[in-house]
């Protein structure tokens, strides 16, 4: 194979990109009246893609594209999160996208769009691919969360997330020059080579390139100080879509922010470590007391999202395999249960209406018990109480961040943990002890969407009780950044 | 039977997940065949629990041992075996199970089927406690028996349950969470690997670290027992829970707090127990008079029995900081006399509730005469529960304040004060309630106890008088392992007496970088001890 360029790795983004393109087409190509067939296009897009990244895990492990796309263990690992990440978005949307009058091919184009960007950000081995993906990611997500035309909330949650991305944009890429600037490449092989032997007055300004690496992150995973479009924009979008933003972005964003930081960056760890420290304990602090505050649980949601980037950020100041395993783990956790969560939500969408106060929910454990519990599983895992994939999830966490010599990251963490337990049994508060206020006009739970919810509860306890053999996965993908 | 020994323990822990998730899989309409359910898997777990008497030997190890491999990555194995300071606890806690299910037979009417898996995954969790051999298990379950907790209080309590369901679980939460921070820096700091309590209790940890752990694992004991002064959540859930949800409240999981301290605790941080020992010894004290004299003063029959747990459990408290042979039995032994005494009394009470729909003592008056049997059986539990002799608390209380005059007599005189003003409140109580003339035209014509009234509290009243006077058959199984904690504790913190001793600095913590904000205090590489 030596001097093609093997265009293996690239192959899950691919099918995705070709289905993307074939759900649009289906949509000019249906008799008018007729429904196109976009979801089940999706699903088998996705699911191809899945079959190839299992082909390539079995066949072309660590083969890369040119230097600047791998299928290393890391991103086979991504791969499979986020392809299924994708699938139970796509399983949970149909209802709703009909109940809120939204049914339009377009939703299932960009969804597998920003899918591709997701595929490239844990992939890339170069910063400006990265940046490609990024944005590839971004743009899809952009036209999604303003999917939903008629409400003034979806068109403001475009807006502030097309602003301040274009902004995070901006940091990241004077990060990349910088950085190009004192290494003279974008590869991360070769910055890393580069920092390694590096004269003390150009290290300062790769620590500032650095910097601004980490602020371009921050926004992406909502971190305090770079947080406050979160709360808006997950509120505006359509929840589907909030979804796959609190998953699935999270998941990449987190998976970049490891291979550039361990794998290019890790020669200034001494420097961006307390960095991050930092803004973990500001982002736990924050996030928490934020949520606090809200009576909507969809803002509660948004705010939680963002105390949870800052429980994955205390991980980063343990030893690179460490951290990566911990927050390898957490991002299956945390997916599964964000995607319930707001899945839950979505799925008792009815007539552009859906369950967003907290008197919304009252009483819900009368009329809809399976649906109660399931979300009750989901909030409970989000506190971080056993027997859930919160809990060990957290516990990976904190044990990191421990054992990189931060034990104050986990005192914040542990008492942090205790203050949402207040926000979040507020909800099954709601549910289980209070008396419904109006007549159960929720829509019902389709087969789809009851599928994607089983699946979360499944992973979500099956990993509370059972967590050996994806904490071995997550372990070996954690070696391929090494 | 050595095929069963090793897995009976797993059995008594999974069998009510096992009958919970069977029972959630019935119609919401089967209501009597809920109970049915629930009944005979919790006694079924009870009549199982009773295996492990016959083969339990009355020797300091751990016996039913089962080990297996969990999260092999972190040294986390499914680690659950038994000694004397376990055994009756457990069996306690599948004693009490059967008959909260079998006491709420009629006040529980609403969801039923909820009511039943609830209570069986709490006793799954609340075995599972006093089972776990390992900090990461012990964790697990000690944790997720909060959820069904909050769920019993919240749904089925009286007018301010949320309030109440909520308090419980943050407080509870919150005094934990720093407990599994102790739990991962432990791990870290004693370089074995491994979560295993037998092994971390051998691996030498230095002095000054132990004191932080040893306080945050004590705050969630704490908050747990309840000792003075993070005792405030325990009236409210008390008082606001369902009968069934005060007499497992009261029965077993305050006891996990004692049990915390005698199976973490002490033999972790030996050295920052005997340090914080006074301490804790005193706030016991505080608390022994503090609760009698509050449940002195109040007019609820409920919040009395609540606050007088705060008393009794200081009793508890004293005789595990005396850490001395005796008063640890007798702290043990105290445990159990409390589940049963007061599960009891909150059953009583409960039972009057259920007739009257009242909980205030100016209510009643003269109800020996219109309900002698209730009557009897409640001046019987009283008089257990104010440590008469020839009642199991005697038996308790004396051994706690013989075993720990040598710890500090000056507490032994004040605690014995406590032993006084419990017989006042108690008795007083019991004059206010059963004697004196029918005042109340509504108590005139009570029902006295039904069968199954009966049924639930004869069991609770022998035993009140068989662990009277039979104790020994109990001490005997407690002792060894009591004797064995003692040991323990002592040698340990003498053998790291002489700071020489500290603990040197293991490899997995030394090896990462530690910035100036850590909190772990690098210890020194220690030259090695100088023989004597």
């Amino acid at each position: 194979m030596s001097g093609v360029l093997d265009l293996r790795p690239l192959a899950p983004a691919a099918i995705l990109a070709i289905t993307g393109v074939a759900v649009l087409l289906a949509q000019a190509f249906t008799p008018k009246g007729r429904p196109a067939p976009s979801a089940a296009l999706s699903l088998a897009g996705l699911a191809g893609a899945l079959g190839s990244v299992w082909l390539l895990a079995r066949g072309a492990r660590g083969a890369n594209t040119g230097g600047s796309v791998v299928a290393d263990d890391f991103s086979l690992f991504f791969h499979a999160l986020l392809l299924a990440i994708g699938i139970l978005v796509v399983l949970l949307s149909p209802s709703y996208l009909r109940a809120t009058g939204i049914d339009r091919g377009e939703y299932y184009a960009l969804l597998l769009f920003s899918i591709v960007g997701m595929l490239g950000l844990v992939s890339c081995l170069d910063l400006v691919s990265i940046f490609v993906a990024l944005e590839i990611m971004s743009i899809a997500l952009y036209g999604m969360a303003g999917m939903h035309r008629a409400r003034i909330e979806s068109q403001e949650s475009a807006f502030k997330y097309f602003l301040t991305g274009a902004f995070s944009s901006a940091f990241f890429l004077y990060g990349v020059a910088l950085v190009y600037g004192v290494t003279g490449s974008t590869g991360l092989e070769r910055i890393s080579r580069s920092l390694g032997a590096l004269s003390p007055e150009s290290s300062t300004v790769a620590v500032l390139g650095a910097g601004f690496l980490v602020v371009g992150f921050g926004f992406k995973v909502a971190s305090v100080p770079f947080h406050m479009w979160a709360p808006d924009v997950y509120e505006g979008a359509p929840t589907t879509v909030t979804a796959l933003m609190s998953a699935g972005v999270k998941a990449a964003a987190f998976g970049a922010l490891l291979r550039v930081f361990l794998h290019g960056l890790p020669s200034l760890a001494g420097e961006w470590k307390p960095l991050l420290a930092v803004l973990a304990i500001l982002t736990m602090i924050g996030g928490n007391l934020g949520a606090l505050a809200q009576t909507n649980i969809k803002r509660m949601l948004a705010w939680s999202s963002v105390a949870h980037a800052g429980y994955l950020l205390t991980a980063l100041v343990a030893a690179p395999a460490t951290a990566t395993e911990a927050v390898l783990f957490y991002l299956v956790a945390y997916a599964a249960v964000n995607l319930g969560g707001f899945g839950a939500l979505a799925a008792l969408a009815r007539g552009g209406r859906e369950p967003l106060s907290l008197s919304d929910v009252a009483g819900l454990a009368d009329r809809r018990p399976a649906l109660a519990a399931a979300l009750t599983v989901f909030l409970i895992s989000l506190t971080g109480v056993p027997v859930s994939a919160g809990f060990v999830g957290k516990f990976y966490l904190f044990t990191a961040a421990v054992s990189g010599g931060w034990v104050v990251l986990a005192v914040v963490g542990g008492l942090m943990s205790a203050v949402s337990a207040y926000y979040y049994l507020r909800v099954v508060v709601q549910m289980y002890m209070r008396e419904p206020l109006a007549d159960d006009d929720w829509g019902r739970v389709t087969p789809g969407s009851a599928l994607a919810l089983a699946v979360s509860v499944a992973v979500v306890l099956g990993l509370g009780v059972y967590p050996a053999p994806v904490l071995a996965l997550a372990r070996r993908a954690a070696m391929a950044l090494l | 039977m050595s095929w069963l020994d090793g897995r009976l323990l797993s059995a008594l822990v999974f069998l009510p997940v096992a009958g919970a998730v069977f029972l959630a899989l019935t119609r919401r309409e089967s209501v009597g065949l809920q109970r049915t359910i629930g009944l005979a898997v919790s006694a079924g777990v009870f009549v199982l629990s009773l295996a492990l008497l016959p083969g339990f030997r009355a020797t300091a190890e751990m016996q039913f041992v089962e080990q297996r491999a969990w999260i092999p990555a972190y040294g986390i194995s499914y680690h659950v075996g038994v000694d004397g300071l376990s055994l009756w606890l457990v069996i306690l806690t599948t004693f009490l199970t059967p008959l909260c299910l079998l006491g709420s037979w009629t006040s529980i009417e609403t969801r039923v089927r909820e009511f039943g898996v609830l209570m069986l995954l709490l006793e799954a969790g609340m075995v599972g406690v006093f089972v776990a051999l390992d900090l990461f298990l012990f964790y697990v379950f000690w944790e997720a028996m909060l959820i069904p907790m909050y769920f019993l209080i919240g749904i089925w309590g009286h007018e301010r349950r949320i309030y109440a369901a909520v308090k419980f679980f943050l407080y509870t939460f919150a005094g934990s969470v720093l407990m599994l921070v102790a739990f991962i820096v432990l791990y870290r700091a004693a370089g074995r690997r491994t979560f295993d309590i037998e092994t971390l209790a051998a691996a030498p940890v230095a002095p000054e670290l132990q004191v932080w752990l040893f306080a945050a694992c004590a705050l969630a004991f704490a908050i747990k027992v309840p000792m003075w002064p993070f005792h405030t959540w325990l009236p409210d859930a008390h008082v606001e829970a369902p009968t069934a949800g005060s007499v497992i409240l009261a029965g077993v999981l305050l006891k996990m707090g004692g049990y915390g301290f005698l199976r973490l605790a002490m033999p972790l941080f030996p050295d920052a127990a005997l340090r914080f020992a006074p301490l804790i010894g005193l706030l016991a004290v505080v608390g022994i008079v503090y609760g009698a004299l509050v449940s002195l003063v109040q007019p609820d029959l409920k919040k009395l029995v609540a606050y007088s747990s705060v008393s009794h459990l200081g009793f508890v408290m004293l005789g595990i900081a005396a850490l001395s042979t005796t008063s640890v039995v007798g702290a043990v032994y105290q445990m159990l006399n409390h589940g049963i005494s007061t599960g009891a009394l909150f059953f009583l009470v409960g039972m009057l509730y259920d007739r009257r729909h009242t909980r205030s003592i100016s209510e009643f008056g003269g109800l020996k005469t219109v309900m002698p049997w209730y009557a009897a059986v409640f001046l019987l539990i009283c008089l257990s529960s104010i440590a008469v002799p020839g009642f199991n608390g005697f038996v308790g209380e004396f051994l706690i304040l013989i075993g720990s005059w040598r710890f500090d007599p000056r507490l032994v005189v004040v605690a014995t004060l406590g032993v006084v003003l419990a017989a006042g409140y108690v008795l007083w109580m019991v004059k206010r309630v059963l004697y004196g003339e029918v005042t109340n035209p509504k108590n005139a014509s009570l029902p006295d106890l039904t069968p199954r009234e009966h049924a639930v509290l004869l069991p609770l009243a022998g035993l009140a008088l068989f662990m009277g006077v039979a104790s020994p058959l109990f001490t005997r199984s407690i002792e060894p392992a009591a004797n064995r904690l003692v040991r323990h504790v002592q040698e340990k913190a003498r053998a790291n007496r002489p700071r020489t001793a500290a603990a040197p600095v293991p490899a997995s913590l030394a090896s990462d970088v530690a910035p100036s904000g850590a909190v772990v205090p690098p210890v020194p590489p220690a030259p090695p001890e100088v023989p004597r």
